[in-house]
């Protein structure tokens, strides 16, 4: 249990730079989430973590101690493999017990601290079968009852989820956070899914291209992305390229098409910014304070209790998710339709590349 | 992370004493022990009188040299008329290029046959299923038995003009065949080394994604055209890596020119002229082997890089690879089957008549036939080599013996009279008389070697071995055989044989304790040098399959190098390596009184049979995911810790599969064995031996047989091993 710190870390393998100068503060007793695309420099981050690979420039602290050049044996943030490593070799007691015989405690210590991890991770009795004869879940159990076994510091999940199935999936997922709470143990857990991670995270970072976008609650994340990119990740969104036309303070108004938005808040500088518009806060009826957009409709796709209304706005198409009630269900194509959007919903971001 | 050399050496940022010595140890050792011997023989080959200089080369080089030349007759084949029975005879033994030329010329010839029949049969096993494949199958693993110069013995008894060959053509045509010299040796290697083209093959037909033909198909490909543009092209890489085997093997093969060796072009061949001049040398011998060796390495490893580039640049056989696929098989269609059973399964049992030949000769005993043989009436004609001369009235003829042909009268206890002409090589006392040689004296069976055999009453024999005998010149000076008209008496002449199933051969091999001490010698060398071997190649699998420093590519290249160096040549850079570094210790084989064979010999093994280890551990090694090791330190566990108690046991069958593939190989190295390893007959290992049965007449070729039904006995036993311990297909030769 302890808080972690990464001060600026790079890392260049070769001529390709993974990570360009990531700065993290994760809290003691939380469950922090990487999230982002693949190649985002997610699981160099965790391998740093863990002591697995070492960083071109940078520090790591494990609370006042910089861990930055100790080896990964010396460091107790132990790290659940997406594949699970477990060693095909060895029975399950001996795939858990393996790193407190490492640690040379006594034998009934031993028995007494994997009994207690198997039973942590519901799977007392099945000490003597060996990984291949264990389902995919049972593998992941035993992976992590390997690594909370000797009690570490820090847990490293990376893509726990990613090699389960969909039900399977959900049940680990709270699984996982029921154990976190029940030893209060800071997690860092990793994942390009993120569905998965607002449902699991205190906090996310969400990671692109070797760099933190944006840190936060998976609500502020979501709600309140800082960036195009955070915008477009979290979820099905509309982004509209647009042009900042006035400026009144943080008061702008923003062109794009032949549409004319007034009174949207937006304090950066940059003239050429995106219009991030979630598509379940597009009303299809009036509301307080709110724009309107009058144009076509293109398509209306039915996912059973919502249904996506696809409007044509000049050359733009725009998506609004509604709940399905009779009086959508008359919606046709090419009919003409009116958006209506409050101004606090929507989000005008710098354009990023 | 400042000490960043270690990164940028051994890809570990930080210094791991592990690591580093898995790099080292392996590189060390081979820059010892393969590296630096070869590059000071290049050094002994560029300096003449003491400065550098082209001379040697310059020797070889020079066109109609006896390097390089054009034949002197283009005639493929010569006819000479039999002795005796006066039928026609036809020699076929090649043309005389010079002796590089030779060598490239009988490597590309047997190269182009192996690459041939083996390409069928891998294709044959790989596409069609039909009654009798199991039998195909079984008789395909016997070729790729290994038995030094025995296997090119039986070659050279099939093609010799009383050999089964000769026999059918005689009995149909009416003339008899022999393959000799260069011809025979190309024969004889196609029949052994086709097997390692098979092999690559054979996997590379198999590893083809069956939609990519089924592709082809689909837009009308089909036949000859499918594989002509699909099939073929993706094996090609594979097929390429066997031949390029194959060439290299050729190459530095002495095994057929030594037992050729009685016919002169056979022995106009690089591999046997530098065997030959180091052999009939003493002391630092020649700096011409030296540059023979450099011809020789040169034109291996121009194959070697060749081919690793071009199959480099073609690795989509694999392109498609994902999950598993059933091979596309199909019935043969009429004329192909009718392919299969008239040509393909004929050509087949035929490659396998050396290993039977050696199982053969080995249990069989040639009972002889007691034959009192009175007034043989033997007359000398046709060319008769070698000559003696007599000094000081003792008649001494060279190693060897001298044709001659005679008339045999006499009686034998079981096919009663016998009356016929009896020719060959034959050995006895000589003496002389008023000019006039008698053979007298009582020839005892063990002077006579070879085979003896009837033929329409006719007694063939072939005979070799050292004539000496005593008499008085009367006229003085020397007397040449060469046209002496002599007359003998002989009593108990072998004259005739029944073969007869036997142990005694094998009885004698365990129980003479010069034979037994060569095969204690090579158990024990195979063995050190096993335990060398499989520490070098985890060592270096380990560093190479999981790190990627500036050393990693170059410790791949290194490990797998020993493919691409003639054995030869490494026993002559040994030689003069050894000379210069360690002179007077029992490195040094110029030193005859501390010279002791077995260290270099452990040393030559462990290099040379390297690759086959450490392809097989490097192989196990990429099916342990390296999050396996990582978790374990991870979970707070050393380097040390987590190789010994996670790599290894993960990849114990490898090693173990590896381990008996070089042991295997290194009981039945020769090229190192027969020359630095004969210079001390007592540390000698098996294959030394053998050398010695062929090359002279004083040992039996029964029991060189004996000992390759030996060699054939480990190959199988570990090959059963290697398949019920490790569940895997034994893999013999390959190149990747």
């Amino acid at each position: 249990m302890v808080e972690v710190r990464l001060e600026n870390i790079v890392k260049r393998f070769g001529e390709t730079v993974a990570l360009k100068g990531i700065s993290l503060h994760i809290k003691h007793g939380e469950l922090f989430t990487l999230l982002g695309p693949s190649g985002c420099g997610k699981s160099t981050t965790l391998r740093i973590i863990a002591g697995l690979d070492y960083p071109t420039e940078g520090k790591v602290f494990f609370g006042d101690q910089d861990v930055t050049n100790l080896s990964s044996s010396d460091r107790g943030a132990v790290l659940v493999f997406q594949n699970y490593a477990l060693w095909p070799h060895m029975s399950v007691f001996d795939n858990v017990a393996y790193g407190l015989r490492i640690r040379k405690l006594p034998k009934g210590e031993v028995e007494k601290r994997v009994k207690w991890a198997l039973e942590l991770v519901k799977l007392q009795g099945f000490e003597d079968r060996y990984p291949t004869q264990l389902s995919g879940g049972q593998q992941q159990r035993v992976a992590i009852a390997r690594a909370l076994v000797v009690e570490p510091k820090l847990l490293l999940l990376d893509e726990p989820l990613s090699n389960l199935d969909a039900k399977l999936r959900l049940e680990m997922r709270s699984e996982i956070r029921r154990i976190q709470r029940e030893l209060g143990i800071t997690v860092l857990y990793v994942t390009h899914d993120q569905e998965e991670a607002m449902a699991i995270s205190d906090r996310i970072a969400v990671m692109n291209v070797g760099t933190v976008e944006q840190v936060g609650s998976p609500r502020e994340i979501y709600e309140h992305p800082k960036t195009e990119f955070v915008a477009s990740f979290m979820g099905k969104t509309n982004v509209i390229p647009a042009k900042v036309t006035e400026r009144e303070g943080d008061r702008v108004t923003v062109e794009f098409e032949s549409f004319r938005l007034e009174g949207l808040t937006y304090s950066g500088e940059k003239d050429d910014v995106v219009i991030v518009i979630r598509p379940e806060r597009i009303s299809l009826h009036p509301v307080e304070d709110a724009i309107t957009l009058e144009g076509t409709v293109d398509l209306v796709e039915y996912y059973g209790f919502f249904v996506e209304v696809i409007g044509v706005f000049g050359e733009r198409r725009i998506i609004a998710r509604t709940i399905s009630t009779r009086e959508v269900s008359v919606i046709r194509p090419t009919q003409p339709i009116k958006f209506y959007i409050r101004r606090d919903d929507i989000l005008v971001l710098p354009k990023q590349l | 992370m400042k000490s960043n050399w270690s990164e940028r050496l051994f890809g570990t940022p930080k210094f791991e004493p592990l690591v580093a010595t898995s790099y080292l140890f392996p590189l060390l050792y081979l820059l010892f022990f393969l590296i630096i011997p070869v590059l000071a023989m290049l050094a002994i080959a560029f300096t003449y009188n003491g400065s550098l200089s082209l001379h040697w080369f310059r020797e070889i080089f020079s066109f109609n040299s006896d390097y390089i030349k054009l034949p002197s007759t283009w005639s493929l084949f010569q006819s000479v008329k039999m002795p005796g029975t006066g039928e026609t005879l036809y020699i076929i033994q090649g043309l005389d290029f010079g002796i590089v030329l030779n060598s490239i010329i009988v490597a590309s010839v047997v190269t182009l046959l192996a690459s041939f029949i083996g390409t069928i049969f891998a294709f044959l096993m790989a596409r069609y299923t039909f009654p009798g494949k199991n039998l195909f199958r079984i008789l395909l693993f016997i070729p790729l038995l290994v038995t030094p110069f025995v296997s090119a013995y039986v070659v050279q008894q099939i093609f010799s003009e009383y050999g089964i060959v000769s026999s059918i053509l005689h009995a149909l045509f009416g003339f008899r065949v022999r393959v000799d010299g260069l011809a025979g040796i190309a024969l004889a290697q196609s029949i052994t080394y086709y097997p390692i083209v098979y092999l690559n093959a054979y996997a590379s037909f198999i590893n083809i994604d069956p939609s990519l033909e089924e592709q082809a198909e689909n837009l009308g490909s089909r036949g000859f055209h499918l594989f002509r543009t699909v099939t073929f092209p993706l094996a090609l890489p594979g097929i390429a890596a066997g031949a390029t085997l194959v060439f290299i093997f050729s190459l530095e093969d002495l095994a057929a020119p030594i037992v050729f060796h009685s016919n002169d072009l056979a022995k106009r061949i690089m591999s046997y002229q530098i065997f030959s001049k180091f052999l009939f040398g003493t002391g630092e011998r020649s700096p011409l082997i030296a540059a023979l060796a450099i011809v020789m390495l040169t034109l291996a490893i121009i194959a070697f890089l060749g081919i690793r580039k071009y199959v480099s640049l073609r690795q989509y056989a694999m392109l498609s690879k994902g999950g598993r696929w059933s091979p596309r098989v199909s019935k043969p269609r009429i004329g192909q089957a009718l392919i299969i059973y008239l040509l393909l399964l004929p050509l087949l049992l035929f490659t396998i008549t050396p290993q039977v030949g050696v199982v053969q000769l080995a249990f069989t005993e040639q009972h002889r036939i007691v034959t009192n043989v009175t007034d043989i009436t033997a007359s000398v004609t046709g060319v008769m080599y070698p000559t003696g001369s007599i000094t000081n009235g003792t008649l001494v003829t060279p190693k060897g013996g001298w044709f001659f042909q005679g008339t045999v009268k006499g009686y034998s206890d079981s096919i009663g009279v016998i009356n016929g002409s009896i020719s060959g090589f034959f050995v006895g006392k000589v003496t002389v008389n008023n000019g006039e040689v008698k053979l007298t004296g009582d020839i005892s069976y063990a002077d006579f070697q070879g085979l003896a055999s009837r033929y329409n009453g006719t007694i063939h024999t072939q005979m070799k071995g050292p004539i000496t005998g005593t008499g008085e010149l009367l006229s003085g000076g020397t007397v040449n055989l060469t046209s002496t008209r002599f007359k003998a008496t002989m009593f108990n002449i072998p004259a005739g044989q029944v073969s007869k199933f036997s142990f005694n051969y094998v009885k004698q091999m365990i129980l003479t304790p010069d034979v037994r001490r060569y095969i204690v010698n090579s158990l024990l060398y195979s063995t050190v040098a096993v335990i060398l071997i499989v520490l070098l190649s985890i060592t270096s699998s380990y560093a190479t399959s999981r790190f990627k420093g500036a050393l990693t590519p170059v410790l791949e290249s290194i490990v797998i190098l020993p493919m691409a160096v003639p054995g030869i040549v490494v026993a002559m850079g040994y030689f003069y390596f050894f000379h210069l570094v360690f002179p007077g210790t029992p490195l040094d084989p110029i030193s005859p009184a501390t010279f002791n064979p077995a260290y270099v010999l452990i040393l030559a093994y462990s290099v040379r049979r390297l690759p086959f280890a450490a392809r097989s551990v490097y192989a196990g090694l990429q099916q342990v995911h390296v999050s396996l090791e990582e978790a374990s330190m991870n979970l707070g566990a050393s380097r040390w810790k987590t190789v010994t108690g996670i790599v290894l046991p993960l990849i114990s069958l490898n090693v173990f599969g590896g381990a008996m593939l070089s042991f295997v190989y290194a009981m039945s190295e020769t090229s190192v064995g027969i020359t630095l390893g004969s210079l001390n007959m007592a540390k000698a290992p098996i294959t030394a031996f053998m050398k010695e049965v062929l090359l002279s007449a004083a040992g039996s070729i029964n029991i060189a047989a004996a000992l390759g039904v030996l060699l054939i006995t480990v190959q199988i036993i570990s090959i059963v091993l290697v398949n019920v311990i490790t569940k895997q297909r034994y893999s013999f030769i390959g190149l990747s």
